[in-house]
């Protein structure tokens, strides 16, 4: 029987071998087809989709409506997404891979931190993935505008928005402090943003000091109530002004040991949708910040 | 007099020795810390005194969190001794009953519906309701004359569908923070509370403490049997409601502020029995103070235990309380064998 088989596996093999070989040469002939059709569609601006938060972002303040495919779930958020009421004219996509394939973006923008499974899986798909890094300077935002100014074709927004970032930078320099003052960057559950954060490069142009490191943190990390007390900054920059904790960890930002400490005299506000991400918004933060400054008389 | 008997000078001294614990332990509570501060520092900034931070650092941040630790120790340890003088089993406890999971599930609940904040008194009555049904349930389902193994399974199915449903809760709740969130419901932890949190649950725990307290002598009839109890007058339907119902409140106020913290009422109460002896009216104080005294001294190892974030303080009461509970199982494994023995 085994013998019989033999040489008949053996023509089946040369067959299979022959099959595979014009498959090939088709996927050949239908790629180079492909690549015709696209280049003759290279001149449409690209559609994209975004699966994060922070391009989503980038992505309406650069694009084109028409190419913005969808935004990411959070992009209609109100409390994070700085653009949230802009966002509700785009479709909200779930920020898994099912709704990006069937839609099929011509690109599809993400982080390179989170939804590792969805980026590959888009991927393999034969997708076109363009990841942003988290923004950890003003130069850092800068690229990551021109460089989403480039995906969508639209570098002249991209210049427009980066000096608009210039001017607000150059204003609050001029606004600076005359004290240097030592700001705590403080979040939920004690949350610091250290040096190598959007943070503190916001409190540098202004003039002010991230005293993360008077704390013994350099590059974020949680801080004790106590050690936060003990190490006394000047003022404390949060996100929320409220006086309603919705869970445990922002409870701690109402705590009455820092509520004595910094009074809503030593507090600066500026709202989490204006510093989460890098963007264009930033240019705002900046004014905000200069404003919260005016108003607790540092300037 | 009673003190003179010899059994009566020995509660006096046991008695005695835990208030001196309790009393010793909450300095030391006071004085550990990230910021290192010498005795002196600490009497003299709980008496008013000395600078503006290190007064801050004890009255508002330390003193707030040994006054909870004992006071949520204490009713723990109460609540634990009333139901086991309740349903005459040493394996009973709130947290097998599932009452802290349960109450955890009221206060989330309230909060994802976005009915109350925090610091909200809505949330200690949420968590009440949700501890008085979860032991309601319990009761009714393990009937009158119950077996322990009875009692367990539907603890374990209460207190496991209460902490699914919290974490179900969170996740549905537009908190992108649920994660950790749920941790802290789910595992208690007393770091950083206030003033505020004090005020939130110490009304509440002293009006379940006081019903607790008020139930002693029915105790002490029912551990003679129900036949007996209810022959020497005591009612046993309405001693069951009182308990629940001072259970509830006590666990509920506790957990509103502190998540839910396990275990320590199962271990007081036994620690206490060779001490005290097995009147569960006499055991009430004792293990409210073991309990007082337990979680004291867990608050502040969770302080002291060296880790990159905070370990949470019922991660360590469930550490030392499952050894301990499966040490009573084996003890009893042929009580809980039932019939079959």
């Amino acid at each position: 029987m085994s013998r019989l088989s033999r040489p008949h596996l053996f023509r089946n093999a040369i067959r299979a071998d022959f099959a595979a070989r014009s498959i090939d040469l088709a996927a050949a002939v239908l790629a180079f087809a492909i690549g015709i059709v696209t280049l003759a569609h290279a001149a449409d601006p690209p559609r994209v989709a975004s699966i994060n938060l922070c391009t989503d972002q980038l992505l309406m303040a650069l694009a084109d409506p028409a190419q913005i495919v969808g935004l990411s779930p959070y992009s209609r958020d109100a409390v994070r997404s700085h653009a949230a009421d802009e966002a509700k004219n785009y479709r909200r996509l779930s920020g898994e891979a099912e709704d990006v394939l069937i839609l099929g973006p011509d690109v599809v923008v993400a982080t390179p931190y989170t939804k590792h499974a969805t980026r590959e899986l888009l991927k393999q798909q034969g997708m076109r993935v363009a990841e942003f890094d988290v923004a950890k300077s003003i130069d850092d935002v800068k690229d990551q505008i021109r460089r989403m100014g480039d995906l969508v074709r639209h570098p002249d927004r991209a210049e427009m928005q980066i000096a608009r970032l210039d001017a607000a930078i150059a204003r609050a320099r001029k606004a600076t402090a005359r004290k240097r003052y030592q700001v705590l960057a403080l979040s939920r559950r004690g949350w610091v943003s250290g040096a190598d954060s959007l943070a503190s490069t916001l409190l540098s142009a202004t003039g002010l000091t991230n005293a993360a490191s008077r704390l013994g943190i350099r590059y974020g990390g949680f801080a004790k109530l106590e050690t936060i007390v003990a190490a006394r900054p000047d003022l404390i920059l949060i996100s929320d002004g409220s006086n309603i904790a919705e869970d445990q960890g922002s409870a701690l930002l109402l705590h009455p040991a820092l509520e004595k400490m910094y009074p809503p005299s030593r507090r600066i506000i500026v709202p989490e949708d204006l510093t989460v991400c890098g963007g264009p918004m930033l240019a705002d933060a900046l004014e905000r910040l200069v404003a919260e400054l005016e108003r607790i008389g540092g300037l | 007099m009673v003190i003179a008997h010899p059994a009566g000078r020995q509660r006096m001294i046991v008695t005695l020795a835990l208030c001196a614990g309790v009393a010793a332990l909450t300095l030391v509570s006071l004085g550990i810390g990230p910021v290192a501060l010498s005795p002196t520092t600490i009497l003299h900034a709980l008496f008013g005194g000395g600078g503006d931070v290190q007064r801050i650092i004890v009255l508002e941040i330390r003193l707030p969190r040994a006054i909870l630790a004992i006071v949520i120790g204490g009713i723990l340890g109460l609540s634990g001794a009333a139901l086991q003088g309740l349903v005459r089993n040493p394996l009973a406890s709130p947290s097998l009953f599932g009452a802290p999971q349960a109450a955890a599930f009221g206060a989330v609940l309230l909060i994802a519906l976005g009915w109350a904040d925090i610091h909200s008194f809505a949330l200690p009555v949420a968590a009440i309701l949700a501890a008085f049904t979860s032991v309601f349930v319990l009761l009714v389902i393990a009937g009158r004359d119950t077996s322990l193994l009875i009692l367990i399974l539907a603890g374990l199915a209460i207190s496991a569908l209460a902490g699914a449903a919290t974490s179900l809760t969170m996740n549905l709740s537009s908190n992108p923070f649920a994660a950790l969130e749920i941790a802290f419901w789910l595992l208690g932890s007393l770091e950083d509370r206030s003033f505020r949190h004090v005020a939130l649950a110490l009304p509440f725990i002293a009006a379940g403490a006081a019903t607790l307290m008020s139930q002693r002598h029915a105790f002490r009839t029912l551990s003679l049997g129900e036949e007996a109890a209810l022959s020497l007058g005591v009612n046993v339907g309405r001693l069951r409601l009182w308990t629940i119902l001072g259970v509830a409140l006590g666990i509920g106020g506790a957990v509103a502020v502190s998540g839910a913290i396990g275990f320590i009422g199962l271990v007081a109460p036994h620690l206490m029995r060779p001490l005290i002896g097995y009147d569960p009216s006499r055991l009430l104080v004792p293990s409210a103070l073991t309990g007082a005294v337990l979680l004291l001294a867990a608050d502040i190892a969770v302080r002291v235990i060296p880790s990159t974030s905070d370990i949470k303080v019922g991660v360590l009461t469930a550490l030392i309380g499952v050894p301990f509970f499966l040490y009573l199982i084996v003890r009893e494994r042929r009580a809980l064998g039932g019939g079959v023995a």
